[in-house]
């Protein structure tokens, strides 16, 4: 199947495309819905990313002035509770025009018709700086090396130099503008700050675009995408068995630093808003 | 209406509507098919490229279908960088902000457990959760004199509280409501009494487990949030410019949320369709939409159809004037020139034989040259039976068809009933013991190779039933001989999945069903000599299933706590869903976002879910005329959307008088609106008797009788005449 014309990407597929190709094409493109066990235990992981987006739920809330004490008595159960209190106590000092859950979207790519696109937890303006703030509820907390080379690090900040104006009264932001912060909720005291510059900007535009070239370019064919060498990556994708790479899910505790998919992928699209049909 | 690809150019009024300044409200109106929605789209797409920021657009519609028109645009626009519209209902958005500011209002809203997450429900765990209420009552009594399924039970009470909702009227007055409209026999007032009772139940119940079915998300909403100062100014600075299309088909909720919000935003342009309103029976309300007009600055009328022909509209007129209704100025068209829009054939007496004709028509039009795509069959009711007769009858003739929804209830669906079955084994104690043929449909699909003739063998010797509980045997016991004839292969799979259900159930592991089911599928299903393993069909039936599982899982997972604590008793979630999926609470007929339609095959839908979609066609066919269910509304004993409406005076009685010219109005605007999205020509299927054996005289036949004998007449004024086929059906 072609890539098709209007495709979105966002960080999630483009590090699918980086991790496991094959995995890019199944998830992204062919949209197969392969329900396996992502990661054992399977309670557990639905309960910790239950809370994971609780928390950012609450952190979204709090922006909009919503009651501090109200939230923290909604933060009964642990690590949510935890992780609350790491907010409230370390929080970092968050200034200026604040705009949380930003959804920004840019063309892509030679012919402009694709897009790329991002929903950022919160962007911080103040004094025409921005700052991106990503709240991370993993249970370990990843070397810089690690969080260097994500995908999410590449692309928020290009995106929200990109197509950012509209946060900064009409004025594009430059890379030298624009940082990113991973804030880390179980490790509250460790925040993880990566600045911007034109030449890392120049550097990811080129590789994000090298990125979409590769994605078409493999999808001229019909054959099957290329799947991972690193076959450890398998254990905790869902389409181990399609791959014929492995039987049962990974333990979550022996995953490096991500979290394991959630079993209902996040569809970024247009029509943000949930509803139920009436 | 879903732009025309044949639309290029806009004409002035939709560029009036599309490029007018953005600074204040418009009111675009007109019937279906003059390309309003066109203009609204073009709307978007010049606010986004003018440099507003599209965060600040919302784009409303009564439901999310209707907004695939603007989500389209977006996607195959160059649109500059920024942000994005947000498309949303009405419902969506109550739910968005429940869920948003919920700490705020979950306390004065009345909820027991103010600090602990909502809980939104789905139609199918909302039909659940009433089920446990009213299945008590109705052991009691309830609803005695009823003689409808259970679940339209449960369905109509929640839509009685739903009317409730969207109207805003207090929930406590439903029965009251029905009770005083009622004129007829007295024991129907003790049916509104149960309803009331079994909706205030509900309610109460929803309270106390932080329970938000639709209408009181609906309900927070209205009540408690629009009014704070957090939320409505969260709303009221986010979206300045809102464009509102099929106004209309949307509920006095909508309606009154707009009424307060268009005096504060930047821009405005709502469209509305004339003559329609097809879903006043869940609460659309034309009039309190058509009411917004006077806050509008600025109003606009589209009248060119981009679809009906001259022809067809003016059937329409002739149609209006034969139901007695207000009939809009048409230019003249020549009498023959209407009469050629319809084709029909009036010597059948059994309904198969029309489907016959049906059928045979379409395969006529495909050989021409129509696109598949381009025909819809409609009927007031879709049943099973109809569309299996039809849909095999088209097979026959080499054409593809689809129903109005790509997916079927999951009971349905091979994969989804394997897993099932394969549940039941796994679960002896559960005591639920499938018939031989299920096990063996169930080995058949998980065991890649294994045809039926082997699978039917294969159960027969591995399958037994001790107590009720049932139990699968290995096969290196059986009789060498079946060895060979089932082949060491396919047994060694069996074995596999045999070994596998039983050291599950050994270990009393995974706990919960969906859990079970996907390590079901993950762990031997989908492997290497299983049946999903790359069987895409079959991987989307089951994570369907799991979804639908997990989420049924999730909602009553709350209430099973507290209820445990409560009365010291608690259900397995996994038996309960089957349970519900066997008694058909739960159909789980979702449609993901990411399932394609094949548009090149003739729909076959109901007729209102048909202008619902709002694509026009080519070809229509009209299935059994003659039927009063076109006419008629559905018979819901519980419920009534007139009485329940905003416009409905207290204290009045609903007569006779009433219910002919509600339906005589709805048969109007049902037959107008299916014209308005037809491009040629329109077919009308009868035969004298119906599905189901009866003689067929309903209003619409009539209709059309009386359009057909004035053509005639008038052809024979113009010294034509009066061609045979000419007389009426």
């Amino acid at each position: 199947m072609t890539l098709p014309g209007d495709f979105q990407f966002s960080q999630g597929s483009l590090q699918d495309l980086v991790d496991c190709k094959r995995r890019f094409q199944l998830r992204y493109l062919l949209q197969i819905a392969w329900p396996a066990v992502p990661a054992e235990p399977y309670l557990e992981n639905e309960q910790h990313l239950r809370l994971g987006a609780l928390f950012h739920l609450m952190a979204q809330q709090h922006t909009l002035g919503v009651d501090e004490a109200r939230l923290t008595a909604m933060a009964s159960e642990e690590p949510l509770a935890g992780w609350w209190q790491n907010f409230m106590q370390q929080r970092p000092a968050l200034e200026g025009t604040l705009f949380p859950e930003a959804v920004l979207t840019t063309p892509f790519g030679q012919s402009g018709q694709r897009r790329l696109l991002a929903k950022m937890d919160l962007v911080a303006v103040s004094d025409g700086r921005a700052t991106i703030y990503d709240w991370k509820t993993s249970r370990h907390r990843p070397p810089r090396t690690w969080l260097a080379d994500r995908l999410q690090t590449r692309v928020y900040p290009y995106l929200l130099v990109q197509a950012g104006a509209e946060l900064n009264s009409g004025q594009p932001f430059t890379p030298e503008q624009v940082e990113m912060v991973y804030w880390f909720a179980g490790f509250p005291d460790r925040p993880e700050r990566f600045i911007y510059d034109a030449q890392r900007y120049a550097e990811d535009g080129a590789y994000l675009t090298g990125l979409l070239d590769q994605a078409a370019t493999l999808s001229m064919s019909d054959e099957p995408f290329p799947l991972t060498p690193d076959e450890s990556k398998c254990r905790f994708c869902v389409y181990r068995s399609l791959c014929n790479r492995g039987i049962a899910a990974g333990d979550v505790n022996e995953l490096d630093f991500d979290d394991p998919e959630p079993m209902v992928e996040f569809d970024l699209d247009f029509e943000q808003v949930a509803e139920v049909d009436y | 209406m879903t732009p025309s690809t044949a639309i290029t150019t806009l004409t002035k009024a939709q560029e009036a509507a599309g490029a007018a300044p953005y600074d204040r409200a418009i009111f675009l109106e007109g019937p279906a098919g003059t390309g309003k929605t066109t203009a609204g789209v073009q709307r978007l797409l010049n606010l986004v490229q003018s440099g507003v920021a599209a965060s600040s657009i919302l784009v409303m519609t009564p439901v999310r279908p209707l907004a695939k028109p603007y989500s389209e645009a977006l996607r195959r626009t160059r649109l500059r960088p920024g942000s994005i519209p947000a498309l949303v209902t009405a419902g969506g958005l109550a739910r968005r902000n429940v869920e948003l500011f919920w700490p705020l209002v979950s306390r004065q809203a009345g909820f027991a457990r103010p600090d602990s997450p909502p809980v939104f429900l789905t139609l199918e765990t909302a039909q659940y959760h009433m089920a446990r209420i009213a299945r008590p009552l109705l052991e009691n009594g309830y609803f005695e004199s009823v003689t409808i399924d259970r679940n339209r039970i449960y369905s109509q009470i929640i839509d009685n509280l739903n009317k409730a909702a969207v109207v805003g009227f207090p929930y406590t007055e439903i029965g009251q409501r029905l009770h005083e409209a009622w004129l007829g026999d007295e024991s129907q007032l003790r049916v509104y009494n149960d309803a009331q009772e079994c909706a205030t139940r509900f309610r109460e119940y929803c309270l106390r487990h932080n329970l938000l079915d639709f209408s009181l998300q609906v309900e927070v909403f209205r009540q408690h949030l629009w009014s704070l100062p957090e939320c409505r100014d969260y709303l009221t600075r986010s979206y300045r410019h809102l464009i509102v299309d099929n106004l209309e088909e949307d509920t006095p909720f909508a309606h009154d949320l707009l009424r307060d919000w268009l005096p504060q935003v930047d821009s405005a342009l709502l469209i509305y369709d004339q003559e329609a309103g097809y879903r006043e029976f869940l609460g659309a309300d034309p009039d309190s939409g058509a009411a917004l007009k006077v806050l509008c600055a600025e109003h606009l009328t589209l009248n060119q159809s981009f679809v009906a022909s001259p022809e067809l509209n003016a059937l329409g007129a002739r149609l209006a004037n034969a139901l007695r209704q207000p009939v809009t100025a048409q230019p003249p068209v020549a009498p023959e020139a209407v009469r050629q829009t319809l084709l029909f054939r009036e010597d059948m007496r059994f309904y198969p034989e029309m489907l016959d004709w049906v059928a045979g028509q379409i395969a006529d039009l495909v050989d021409g040259g129509v696109t598949p795509g381009e025909i819809v069959v409609l009927a007031p009711f879709l049943s099973d039976s109809l569309r299996f007769s039809l849909t095999q009858r088209l097979a026959q003739a080499g054409i593809a068809a689809r129903s109005h929804r790509p997916s079927r209830a999951l009971r349905d669906e091979p994969a989804a009933r394997s897993l099932l079955t394969l549940t039941a084994l796994a679960n002896p104690d559960w005591q639920r013991t499938p018939e031989q043929f299920d096990v063996s449909y169930a080995l058949m699909q998980a065991i890649d190779g294994l045809d039926p003739v082997r699978a039917q063998l294969l159960t027969k010797i591995v399958y037994r039933s001790k107590a009720n509980a049932p139990g699968l045997s290995s096969f290196e016991q059986i009789n060498p001989d079946m060895h060979e004839r089932i082949s060491y292969v396919l047994g060694g799979r069996y074995d596999t999945l045999r070994v596998w259900l039983a050291d599950l159930q050994r270990r009393r592991s995974p706990a919960t069903l969906d859990h079970f089911l996907s390590r079901l599928f993950g762990e031997v299903l989908s492997q290497a000599g299983f049946g999903f393993h790359d069987n895409f069909d079959a991987s989307q039936a089951a994570a369907n299933l799991v979804e639908s599982v997990q989420k049924f899982r999730q909602a009553v997972a709350e209430v099973d706590e507290q209820q445990q604590d409560d009365e010291g008793g608690s259900v397995d979630p996994g038996r309960e869903y089957l349970d519900m999926v066997e008694d058909g609470v739960i159909a789980a007929q979702y449609v993901r976002g990411w399932q394609e339609v094949d548009r090149n095959a003739v729909l076959l839908a109901p007729a209102h879910t048909f202008l619902m979609m709002n694509r026009p066609v080519d070809y229509q066919f009209w299935l059994d005329i003659g039927s009063r269910g076109w006419y008629e509304r559905l018979y819901q004993p519980l419920t009534h959307p007139y009485v329940l409406s905003r416009h409905w005076q207290p204290g009045r009685q609903w007569d006779h008088d009433d219910e002919d010219a509600a339906n005589q109005e709805r048969l109007y605007r049902l037959a107008v609106g299916l014209l308005r999205r037809c491009r040629k020509q329109v077919f009308l299927g009868l035969s004298e008797l119906g599905e189901q054996g009866y003689e067929q005289r309903g209003p619409l036949l009539w209709a059309f009788n009386h359009v057909l004998r004035e053509l005639a007449l008038s052809a024979e004024l113009q010294t034509q005449p009066v061609a045979s086929q000419n007389t009426p059906l």
